[in-house]
């Protein structure tokens, strides 16, 4: 019964992230819709974990540890291109930033 | 009724309360205050003063390598606490272990040392 | 309630000498740019060589010492299959660093961390080729990823360079965090992330619920954008033409690679009970990606794009002894994937080696820019000619062997579904052929746009990976048993 409720918030998370990257065109705002999306993923990890018993808790809460680290790297590499782009050209609007088209 | 349900009927009324007083005084609001539309109401500065450029300016780039660093080192304290907690019976291989993770941190910290991030220009 | 008495891990050093000589290069190349700074740059290009090569040599003692080495509860595994592939990366990045040597230190780019850059994306890439174990995997894939952002918007003044950066970024992320989700669901149901338990559970048939089918779904989904199969490619061509070229190359052979290996481990360790969920996903993925690759390859007058579009098509080539895996067995398939890998390494990065080489003199990676290079550069026109007939797979070049053996798997069994999947195959070789051929026409029988006819300087560094590329074409489409050898050591160990 617990279980489903975490993994429902995990499901809507998810979607919100997917729907913002998707739908967004603010460079910023699509970095933290990647966020949801991870956040998501850490909500699911732990969720998983505690009802596994405790050898699977400690490996859900150790790879949720992981993935916040990931995130904050990751997220660091995209502020810094986010913002080169923006002192190149002056706006973070992706819509804008097609120089080439696949 | 499950009890489960039950504990959420309490929020479902807590939250329902709060949205009908929220209205409440809001409605209240807009039947007594008088209703005089004006374009100079619209204006940023009532005062008169016309703002000058776009509402987005740009702030000082500073704050941003600084608050990366914070991010990036202070999230890698995730893995120094679960290591200090339990520093005791992980005895000198773990301190070994860490003081290696340390070094790496502490070269990235050196190199933005050097680069001149860290001066406040 | 959680703690778990604790048992110092069994290091096997041995084991780890690859990474640990690799992480000891890459934070001296570190201490010596920011200690020397500009004193010292060029030596950083050398140090990463060295470092790169010295990784080698615990590799060569391993594999004459044999064995298979498992640590962390057989989270990290030291296999046939792992030292083969540790190889073919360092060998990559070796030639990497050469192609680059020349194009960073006269682009007045940050040299020091360049090297440092490709050493840390390199690191991921042994760490991926021994993981076996869903979060040693999800790092390995992040370390040799965040790196490569970084270097695919190396020129940071240039608009193309920022778009490439934040296009690959943008589907990177994206993709690990779709990869991340079905970790997540497959971590659920089976309680582990060691990739052997998942396997011993998912197919004991008690797992048998569709939140798996949706894991396994979006873990290869994940994947499939970072070896950029269609429809998941869209980052691909823009990235690689605003990418500086070295690191194209690098991309388009060590990160694809690299994205494959771990595909080969999920897939075949993890996943082999569920044929019948990625079975079907990876036969729609290799039809549309070698088709649409083809296809779009045609039409480019560029010929970075060119080779962009080619290296999605090539994808779809290695994509398909995935969706016959089911019938002819694991072992066949993992050969078939890695021998068409280790030959990809060696054409690919010649190709984009000599188009460095013309562009030195050109300025342009214009198909038409090619024109009459026979008259000014022959020794160039006949090494171009060598790389992409053997992209097209044309014998005696390298590239045939590597088809013939995605042939021989495919229809080793036959079933409907793989014999189209092989008829596909031979049409898309022959559409390759088209606009492969094309390059060499235009430096063969074009005249020169320019009428300048100086001979072009090619650095020794450059002209090194030239030659060992091309040496490696020749030898393996003439004495082909060379990768065989390697490969057949490859399928896992216990």
């Amino acid at each position: 019964m617990l279980l489903n409720q975490f993994l429902l918030l995990g499901a809507v998370l998810f979607c919100i992230g997917v729907y913002g990257v998707l739908a967004r065109k603010n460079g910023v705002l699509v970095l933290m819709s990647i966020e949801l999306i991870l956040n998501s993923v850490n909500i699911n990890l732990v969720a998983f974990g505690m009802m596994g018993g405790d050898a699977a808790a400690i490996t859900g809460q150790v790879f949720a540890l992981f993935v916040i680290t990931v995130a904050a790297a990751e997220v660091g590499v995209g502020l810094a291109i986010v913002l080169l782009i923006y002192r190149n050209r002056t706006t973070v609007d992706l819509d804008e930033v097609d120089l080439m088209k696949g | 009724m499950s009890d489960f349900l039950q504990a959420y009927l309490t929020v479902a009324v807590f939250g329902g309360t709060a949205g009908l007083l929220i209205a409440g005084v809001l409605g209240l609001g807009r039947l007594i205050r008088p209703s005089r539309p004006n374009p100079d109401k619209l204006t940023t500065y009532e005062s008169g003063v016309d703002p000058v450029g776009s509402g987005f300016s740009q702030s000082q780039v500073r704050y941003y390598i600084f608050a990366l660093l914070f991010v990036l080192f202070d999230v890698e304290a995730v893995f120094i606490f679960p290591w200090a907690v339990g520093l005791e019976t992980y005895s000198y291989f773990g301190l070994v272990e860490m003081g290696i993770f340390v070094f790496i941190l502490v070269l990235g910290l050196v190199y933005a040392w050097r680069k001149g991030v860290l001066r406040w220009v | 309630m959680l703690a778990a008495a604790f048992s110092r891990p069994e290091i096997d050093y041995h084991a780890f000498a690859p990474e640990i000589v690799l992480v000891g290069a890459l934070l001296l190349i570190l201490v010596v740019d920011l200690l020397f700074e500009d004193r010292a740059r060029w030596a950083t290009s050398t140090l990463a060589g060295l470092g790169l090569l010295g990784a080698l040599v615990p590799i060569l003692t391993l594999a004459v010492d044999g064995g298979d080495r498992s640590m962390f509860g057989g989270a990290y595994v030291v296999d046939n299959f792992a030292l083969v592939l540790k190889a073919l990366f360092l060998i990559g990045g070796y030639l990497t660093v050469l192609i680059s040597t020349d194009y960073i230190g006269e682009g007045d780019y940050y040299e020091g961390e360049y090297y440092f850059m490709l050493l840390s994306s390199l690191l991921g890439m042994l760490v991926i080729a021994s993981a076996r174990d869903l979060i040693s995997i999800f790092i390995a894939l992040e370390t040799l990823s965040i790196p490569a952002y970084l270097l695919a918007g190396w020129r940071k003044r240039d608009l193309k360079g920022n778009e490439a950066s934040l296009k690959y970024y943008l589907l990177g992320v994206f993709a690990s965090g779709v990869m991340l989700y079905g970790m997540s669901l497959i971590f659920g149901v089976t309680h582990s992330t060691v990739l052997t338990v998942i396997g011993e559970r998912l197919a004991g048939g008690g797992a048998s619920v569709p939140i798996v089918t949706v894991g396994i779904l979006f873990v290869i989904i994940g994947f499939a954008f970072k070896v950029s199969a269609v429809p998941f490619h869209a980052w691909a061509p823009d990235t690689y033409e605003g990418a500086p070229t070295p690191i194209t190359a690098y991309l388009s052979v060590a990160s694809k690679a690299a994205g494959f290996v771990a595909l080969l481990s999920l897939v075949f360790i993890a996943f082999e009970g569920r044929s019948d969920v990625w079975q079907p996903l990876f036969w729609v993925l290799s039809a549309l990606t070698m088709t649409v690759g083809n296809v779009i390859a045609l039409r480019q007058t560029n010929v970075i794009r060119l080779l962009a579009y080619s290296s999605v098509a090539q994808a779809g080539y290695m994509l398909a002894p995935f969706a016959v895996a089911g019938h002819t067995g694991v072992n066949q398939a993992v050969e078939s994937v890695v021998t068409y890998l280790l030959v990809y390494l060696a054409m690919n990065i010649g190709a984009f080696a000599v188009v460095m080489a013309v562009a030195r003199k050109t300025r342009s990676g214009e198909l038409s820019s090619f024109g009459g290079l026979f008259e000014y550069a022959p020794g160039l026109t006949v090494l171009t000619s060598i790389f992409f007939f053997a992209l097209a797979g044309i014998p005696p070049l390298g590239g045939w062997y590597a088809k013939l053996v995605i042939f021989r798997t495919l229809l080793d069994q036959p079933t409907v579904w793989s014999v189209v999947l092989a008829v596909l195959v031979g049409v898309n070789s022959a559409i390759g052929l088209y606009y492969y051929a094309s390059v060499a026409r235009e430096t063969w029988m074009r005249p020169v746009p320019d009428e300048d006819r100086t001979p072009i300087s090619v650095p020794s560094s450059l002209a090194a990976a030239i030659g060992l590329c091309a040496i490696a074409t020749l030898a393996i489409g003439v004495v082909p048993q060379i990768v065989a050898r390697f490969a057949h050591l490859a399928p896992f160990g216990s």
